[in-house]
């Protein structure tokens, strides 16, 4: 389906040596959001599953539950900190006010648009007619009318995904090793593997203000680079893909929602 | 599960010369599965227990909800509800547990997912001619369902791909160590898994052949049905092939599913087998065709405008079948006239007049069969119908411009 598209589109852009990698942008006047703001996190899409011997993935349902409740409650705690109130929505029928096709819609054309935004910024596919302006990607009218029908100033979309090596994956690998003794070295067969990505997008004026990836991963079974199971795990996730959020380029200088384009 | 899946490009599995060596051994051929060793493995109100399926079902979830809330979706209740309906009489024991959604979508195809819910797509209303047909293959869905084919292939990919793995690095390692190269060996190791998941597919495809068969003659439908839509489709398929100046592709070892023309003979010989003589089966053709009446016209439009010009001649031919009608003419019209070869327009008015010969004929056979009248210089009668049209379609965006010709 689509979504494993850009999964594995976004898998490929990254080398998968065995460490974590972040790369976010940002809309050059974005200023990332804090003291008192109302954000709507839209279903977090977050899958758990073990990597089989044979490399296959098979998802994990009560991993995933409880990777879901961690990652909900450290995106509530991290966000409380910064003074912002947080609404997290698990089915699309739970914001009142709002149909579930309405939000169905604002959903599918924000994977539209990060699909967009990944092949143009991650996969090198890049525009020049976007060099130095940030992201400058948006949602438009119907994020906007989003805002304004349920007050909220800022939307989080937000996807995680991560494999725990099975035993026999770890068997496997460490057999690859011993194997290196021999002279068939095959090592780096591929272990645990996490990927996250999250956009936001400015209710106000329905721009995507700020996108970040997060991969983390191993090519030998066994060694995990954070667990999303864990509270500690989710944290950890939470704290790579919004931690820290990077200011853009013109709202570092100072120069704060200014109207016209950047000058040089 | 789908009722006949995207075939995988033959060469991309293509490796080296392997293929040919390992085909020997693996074959195409299968045998065919008997309805009556078809029983149902799921009862009412299934639900998984076992760790992967639940992993499974907990992924569909979400797919549910994406496709239920899909704007391709065909909501017009009397069309869902009888649906609904069917999959409620021929889905055996699980029958008031699946789900069933229509999309728009001009493909003759259905599928069912892990968790019981199935999507038709509207080519499949335009095709099937009876009920007893729709049943059949909303039957060999609930099947899959039944027969719980999508855990069971998962397990089936997942322990070969386990042992390929294993098998590979032990090769690898062991060879190694005894100063031997065996990656000839693992190459057509890993031919042969795979061929062995296609072969494992095509099996799961003739269970539910079979299963759906078995189901639909319980509920007083005509097996014979089932094998009737395969002969419908291998000479689909063959008229769009020949237009094309192509052939219609047979099966390969590389297929998920059995190739057409096995289905079609083990369906006729399923048939034969469960029908029992003296039993009155109903097709239920006329109550098929009052409900998805409304929505007929718009499948026919989709079809014809798929510029396939060979596979929508044969279809309107065969509905046509069961009798001619003004809607069955007119699209019959639009087929040539989309065609558009030397002779086409007159073949395309030839059509447009017989069309609005019956009382059911569209507007737009009106419509088209004025342009054609003018074309011929026949002003007077050209009037006459547009006049028509202009009444059966008062609002017609054309209305102004179609006035206009009239005069």
């Amino acid at each position: 389906m689509l979504k494993r598209g850009l999964i594995a589109a976004l898998a490929a852009s990254v080398a998968l040596a065995g460490c974590v990698q972040t790369k976010q942008f940002a809309d050059v006047q974005f200023t990332p959001p804090s003291g008192d703001y109302k954000l709507l996190v839209l279903r977090p899409d977050v899958t758990v599953g073990a990597l089989t011997t044979g490399g296959m993935v098979e998802p994990r349902a009560d991993w995933t539950d409880q990777a879901r409740s961690s990652i909900v409650q450290a995106l509530k705690a991290q966000q409380a900190a910064r003074g912002g109130n947080v609404t997290i929505i698990e089915h699309r029928n739970s914001i009142p006010g709002v149909t579930e096709q309405e939000l169905a819609d604002v959903e599918r054309l924000n994977f539209a648009v990060d699909q967009s935004i990944v092949l143009h910024k991650y996969l090198g596919d890049y525009l020049p007619t976007k060099r130095g302006k940030g992201l400058d990607w948006s949602l438009g009218a119907d994020a906007v009318m989003l805002g304004q029908k349920t007050g909220y100033d800022y939307a989080l979309f937000m996807h995680a995904e991560d494999q725990v090596a099975s035993g026999g994956r770890i068997a496997l690998g460490v057999l690859g090793l011993a194997g290196c003794f021999v002279g068939f070295c095959a090592p780096n067969i591929g272990g645990a593997h996490q990927l996250d990505y999250a956009s936001l997008v400015d209710l106000k004026t329905g721009e995507v203000v700020w996108f970040n990836v997060v991969q983390a991963g191993s090519e030998i079974p066994g060694i995990k680079f954070g667990d999303l199971r864990t509270p500690a795990g989710a944290a950890q996730m939470v704290d790579r893909l919004l931690g820290r959020m990077k200011p853009g380029k013109e709202a570092a200088k100072g120069v704060v929602m200014r109207p016209e384009p950047e000058k040089r | 599960m789908c009722w006949r899946c995207a075939q995988l490009s033959r060469r991309s599995l293509l490796v080296g010369g392997g293929a040919a060596a390992a085909a020997l051994h693996t074959g195409v051929a299968h045998a065919r599965v008997r309805p009556e060793d078809m029983v149902p493995l799921v009862g009412p109100g299934y639900r998984p227990t076992e760790r992967d399926e639940l992993g499974l079902w907990k992924e569909m979830d979400r797919v549910e909800e994406e496709i239920a809330g899909s704007n391709l979706l065909i909501d017009d209740p009397k069309v869902t509800g009888y649906l609904r309906d069917l999959i409620g009489t021929v889905g055996g024991p699980a029958a008031k547990d699946f789900r069933i959604y229509l999309a728009r979508i001009p493909e003759f195809n259905a599928m069912m997912f892990p968790t019981g819910f199935a999507v038709v797509f509207s080519g499949l209303l335009l095709r099937m001619r009876n009920e007893a047909q729709l049943a059949g293959v909303i039957a060999h869905e609930s099947g899959h369902f039944l027969r719980r084919h999508m855990i069971r292939s998962w397990r089936d990919q997942k322990r070969k791909s386990d042992i390929f793995a294993i098998g590979a690095m032990l090769a690898g390692v062991g060879g190694a160590g005894a100063g031997v190269y065996l990656g000839d060996y693992v190459q057509l190791a890993q031919l042969g898994t795979i061929l062995s998941l296609f072969q494992y597919s095509r099996a799961m495809e003739a269970e539910a052949d079979a299963m759906g068969a078995k189901l639909i003659a319980e509920t007083g439908y005509p097996p014979m049905e089932m094998a009737n839509i395969w002969e419908q489709l291998i000479g689909e398929e063959n008229a769009s092939a020949r237009y094309r100046g192509k052939h219609r592709r047979k099966g390969s070892m590389f297929d998920t599913h059995p190739s057409e023309g096995s289905r079609l003979a083990d369906l006729k010989v399923d048939a034969s087998e469960i029908t029992i003589p003296g039993k009155v089966y109903d097709n239920h053709r006329a109550r098929y065709l009052a409900t998805i009446g409304s929505i007929r016209p718009m499948l026919l439009d989709d079809q014809v405008k798929l510029n396939d010009p060979g596979a929508s001649q044969y279809l309107i031919e065969t509905l046509a079948q069961d009798g001619w009608n003004g809607l069955l003419r007119f699209y019959e019209g639009e087929v040539w006239r989309l065609r558009n070869r030397d002779g086409d327009d007159v073949r395309a008015s030839q059509s447009y007049a017989a069309a609005v010969a019956y009382p059911d004929a569209p507007a737009d056979a009106w419509r088209w069969h004025g342009i054609a009248l003018m074309k011929q210089g026949r002003p007077a009668e050209a009037k006459a119908a547009f006049a028509r049209y202009l009444t059966m379609k008062p609002d017609a965006p054309d209305a102004a411009w179609v006035r206009q010709m009239a005069g």
